[in-house]
């Protein structure tokens, strides 16, 4: 139990800090949009605040669902809120970086206390992370073309980003047969987010 | 924007010598009613500054506050086309 609890925390305090660069990376697009006017920025910081929201939302919901025994009505609304919130994000990444060109978890009372409290900090809900998955997809594919054409290091980190988000988002599908994939799916995120910091710092320094 | 930030990196690339008017018009690949319509914007908001204006053969040098708006602009393209966005 104590190991378990000690997961749960650390997935929290990933889930916190990719959340932190998030609303990082929604300041930089918000001030490119008010210095450019280009409508696919907006689009973009939209998105990692949504993206931001969602995170710090599971986070405080988690937090709440440990503190209390919770109710499947609102285990189930936090878990679609959560899923809706991350889909609308990446949703709207297609839609900024495009070209100018299983199984449902049935919560039934057989589960003990302990696998009850870990599936509601879990917060997975299989059918949204496959959607996620196919619009990440596009979101990927969108990445390596921009990549492919600008050869630009900035637009690599974005690609690894992408694709890491990308990882965790698989690796969470698979956690009902492999409950181990939730915690590494966790630390791709955060690896994800790092690569969007390193790309925020190096796109700042001086020319 | 991206036509304003051409025009003062034509001035910039010329150094403490400053930019003619027809250096900035091939560099931003403008006509040159656009091309006094710029410059006067840019003027206007002392991003440059100008010598001689009385005479044909006007100077535009980067005013510091113009410096300052350039790196900013470099640092917002780099951000863009991270993300495949044209700006």
């Amino acid at each position: 139990m104590q190991a378990e609890v000690g997961i749960i925390r650390l997935d929290l305090l990933f889930e916190l800090i990719s959340g932190i660069i998030a609303l990082v990376v929604t300041y930089y697009a918000s001030k490119a949009y008010q210095m450019t006017g280009q409508k696919r920025l907006s689009d973009l910081s939209t998105g990692f605040l949504v993206l931001s929201a969602g995170m710090f939302g599971r986070v405080v919901g988690t937090w709440y669902f440990l503190m209390r025994e919770p109710s499947d009505f609102i285990f189930a609304i936090v878990t679609i809120a959560y899923g809706f919130s991350r889909i609308m994000a990446y949703i709207l990444f297609a839609v900024s970086t495009r070209r100018s060109l299983s199984h449902k978890e049935n919560m039934s009372e057989n589960y003990s206390g302990i696998n009850l409290l870990l599936l509601a900090t879990f917060l997975i809900d299989p059918s949204l992370e496959v959607v996620a998955i196919l619009v990440l997809v596009v979101v990927v594919l969108q990445s390596l073309l921009n990549y492919a054409t600008t050869r630009s290091k900035f637009a690599l980190y974005v690609l690894i980003g992408f694709f890491l988000l990308l990882l965790s988002h698989i690796l969470m599908a698979q956690v009902g047969q492999n409950p181990g994939f939730y915690l590494i799916s966790q630390a791709a995120q955060l690896l994800g987010f790092m690569s969007l910091l390193v790309m925020l710092i190096q796109a700042g320094q001086e020319v | 924007m991206r036509i304003l930030a051409d025009m003062m990196r034509a001035i910039q690339s010329e150094g403490e010598e400053g930019a003619g008017p027809t250096k900035i018009l091939y560099a931003a690949n403008l006509s040159h009613d656009r091309l006094t319509q710029y410059l006067e914007e840019l003027l206007d908001k002392a991003l440059i500054t100008e010598l001689a204006p009385d005479t044909n053969n006007r100077i535009y040098f980067l005013s510091e506050k113009g410096r300052e708006f350039l790196r900013e602009f470099t640092r917002i393209e780099r951000f863009s086309e991270a993300f495949g966005i044209e700006i």
